[in-house]
């Protein structure tokens, strides 16, 4: 139907403008040289074994990994309550509260850091792990919301009639019947949000105190231009690990569609 | 001389209201132990909620629901004494067949061997033996209705409920299924309500029927009297065809009611016959299609004889409909005609000579 040709080259740009940086990335981590430019001058292990030896950087991996994970997991949880509330149950204001809750959405992540960070101040909280997990927490619970909303939407309300009726109660009902059938929205739900966690920035930034994590580690390094093939090594590895994590998603995904003979309207991949 | 049975569900004077809607108006009828009965009505006319009463889905706003003598005020869907088939079956769609069936014994003290034994008859039950091991959401629409149908019975519940259970299915598997229903009602002896839309289903498959209108019963009674003696216009008009024609009471006495119709002359109703509810508008009376009979040659009436012209023919294989406008009528008259073998089916604008019976009508005043 097309006449193909500006489509193809359209689609090759655009391809190459996503990819190629990306795709320099391993190329300079296993460059022999402490200038990222061409030509090549080598093959060489030693960004990783240098990578692996920065104890200030296994800190950051460790704190980004508890951040990511926790605010995952917390901001699913509360995806869950809330998304069963909305799309269940009727209660007055339900418009403007889930309104409310939708807002981090839309509102700039900087201002909300810097609230975060004057509040928190003016508690007297002490800057840690703890305080990053809660603005993490409050910018990734709207993205759950949208990813479980769905979930609990496309849940045919009879099903859970059907699980009372049977003799189950409403928490039996739940753990039985809603939770496997929602779970392919679950699982979706907690890698966005843990995906969301770790590359975050702002809050991360603002809120971490002493205590770094990784995108704000990489971003002190890249001052030190010793240190750039080290992030192009870091860099190898966190790709390498996000293909991993998103294949893992979307086979879980497809394999719950399959078991509750849904329609595939699409996901991830 | 019938038995009476005693009463399995007792409404009294329900009243349901959603926010100023009101829902179900003062509901007060009985349902008896082991009879199929059916809640009729068109989209709205609250027979689903009054079925969602009796399930537990639906408080009532005043009144009593009772089953088998307990009032059920207080006591949630789970403790009820009831299961459903839903309209959309909602057969779990991340279990088996098998596990979706034996889905509420999950409670049942019984050994593991002894729920697969009674899982395997409830399949077996309603034909699908062999289909343990499947995935539910495999299964064709009449294959669920039977799994939805085997895990609701499985329970032995005093009561089964059934939200429009046929509607979607095609018509060769709704028929067939109806006539199953049927079978499988009277092997259990539990006690079957079913909501339906459907008039035809509804006459086919109960015992008794409640027609509703706008969140009233407008008339509780067996199909047949329901289909001959209609209480009222609009449930003559609901079920089945009926043709209305105006009709002036001329005389009446304690037991009978003389009536003149234009084009039938006057006739001597007795009080079976006499019916409240023409909405209002004076009176009129109402004739079934195969009360009416067209005379072909030779043929004698048996009561009475009118002339008429045939004004529309609408053949269906084994009926033939035909409008017949009789002499001194405004409207045409719809008859339907069992068609016989040898007998031609007659053209529009045939004169013809139509026989009826004054016992056959109903009068609405």
């Amino acid at each position: 139907m097309f006449k193909g040709g500006w489509f193809k080259l359209y689609a090759l740009v655009y391809l190459t403008f996503l990819y190629a940086p990306i795709i320099l990335l391993p190329l300079f981590a296993f460059n022999d040289a402490t200038v990222i430019a061409f030509p090549l001058s080598g093959f060489t292990t030693h960004w990783f074994t240098e990578m692996l030896a920065d104890p200030t950087l296994k800190q950051a991996v460790k704190n980004s990994l508890i951040i990511a994970v926790s605010s995952a997991v917390i901001a699913t949880t509360l995806g869950i309550f809330a998304s069963r509330a909305s799309t269940r149950y009727e209660f007055p204001a339900k418009g403007g509260i889930m309104g409310l809750i939708m807002l981090p959405l839309v509102l700039p992540e900087i201002i909300v850091a810097v609230s975060l960070l004057v509040v928190l101040l003016g508690l007297g909280v002490n800057l840690s792990i703890l305080t990053v997990i809660l603005g993490h927490v409050l910018i990734c619970t709207p993205f759950t919301i949208a990813i479980l909303s769905s979930a609990f939407q496309s849940l045919d309300k009879s099903l859970e009639e059907a699980a009372y009726d049977l003799g189950e109660t409403p928490a039996s009902t739940f753990r039985l019947i809603i939770l496997p059938l929602v779970m392919p929205g679950i699982i979706s739900s907690l890698l966005i949000s843990f995906t969301i966690s770790l590359d975050e920035f702002i809050i991360a930034f603002f809120l971490a105190g002493t205590e770094p994590t990784l995108p704000v580690y990489i971003f002190s390094q890249f001052r030190f231009p010793s240190a750039v093939p080290v992030i192009m090594a870091l860099g190898t590895i966190l790709v390498c690990l996000s293909i991993l994590l998103l294949t893992i998603a979307e086979i879980f995904r497809r394999r719950g569609i399959a078991k509750s003979g849904g329609k595939d309207t699409g996901g991830f991949l | 001389m019938t038995i009476e049975k005693p009463e399995m569900i007792e409404f009294r004077d329900v009243h349901k209201y959603y926010g100023d809607y009101h829902a179900l108006r003062g509901i007060t009828a009985s349902i008896r132990a082991g009879e199929f009965f059916s809640l009729l009505g068109p989209s709205g006319c609250g027979k689903t909620t009054l079925l969602r009463t009796i399930a537990g889905f639906e408080g009532i706003s005043s009144g009593a629901v009772l089953i088998d003598g307990k009032n059920m005020a207080g006591v949630p869907a789970n403790k009820r004494p009831t299961n459903m088939v839903f309209q959309s079956y909602a057969i779990f769609p991340h279990l088996t067949v098998e596990e979706n069936v034996g889905f509420g014994l999950r409670r049942d003290p019984r050994s593991k061997d002894e729920k697969t034994r009674a899982v395997a008859e409830a399949l077996e039950m309603v034909g699908l033996k062999g289909y343990g091991k499947r995935a539910a959401h495999a299964l064709s629409g009449g294959q669920r209705q039977r799994v939805a149908l085997a895990r609701a019975l499985i329970l032995k519940p005093k009561v089964l409920l059934l939200d429009e259970p046929l509607s979607a299915l095609d018509k060769k598997i709704r028929e067939q299924m109806q006539l199953e229903l049927i079978r499988l009602q009277r092997e259990v002896g539990i006690t079957f309500v079913l909501v339906t839309h459907d008039q035809e289903e509804a006459l086919v498959m109960s015992d008794r029927i409640a027609v509703m209108f706008e969140g009233e019963i407008a008339q509780l009674a067996d199909p047949e009297t329901l289909y001959r003696r209609p209480a009222s216009r609009k449930v003559a008009d609901f079920i089945g065809t009926m043709n209305f024609l105006p009709a002036k009471v001329v005389a009446e006495d304690a037991n009978h009611t003389d009536v003149e119709v234009a084009g039938f002359g006057r006739m001597h109703l007795s009080k079976d016959q006499v019916m409240a509810g023409n909405g209002g508008e004076g009176a009129s009376v109402g004739f079934r299609p195969e009360t009416l009979t067209i005379l072909f040659d030779g043929q004698q009436p048996t009561d009475r004889e009118s002339m008429g012209t045939i004004t529309e023919v609408v053949y269906y294989g084994d009926m033939t409909y035909y409008d017949v406008k009789l002499d001194g009528t405004e409207e045409p008259m719809r008859i339907s005609m069992r068609n016989v073998f040898g007998r031609p089916v007659l053209d529009i604008g045939t004169r013809t000579r139509v026989a009826w019976s004054p016992g056959a009508l109903v009068l609405f005043r």
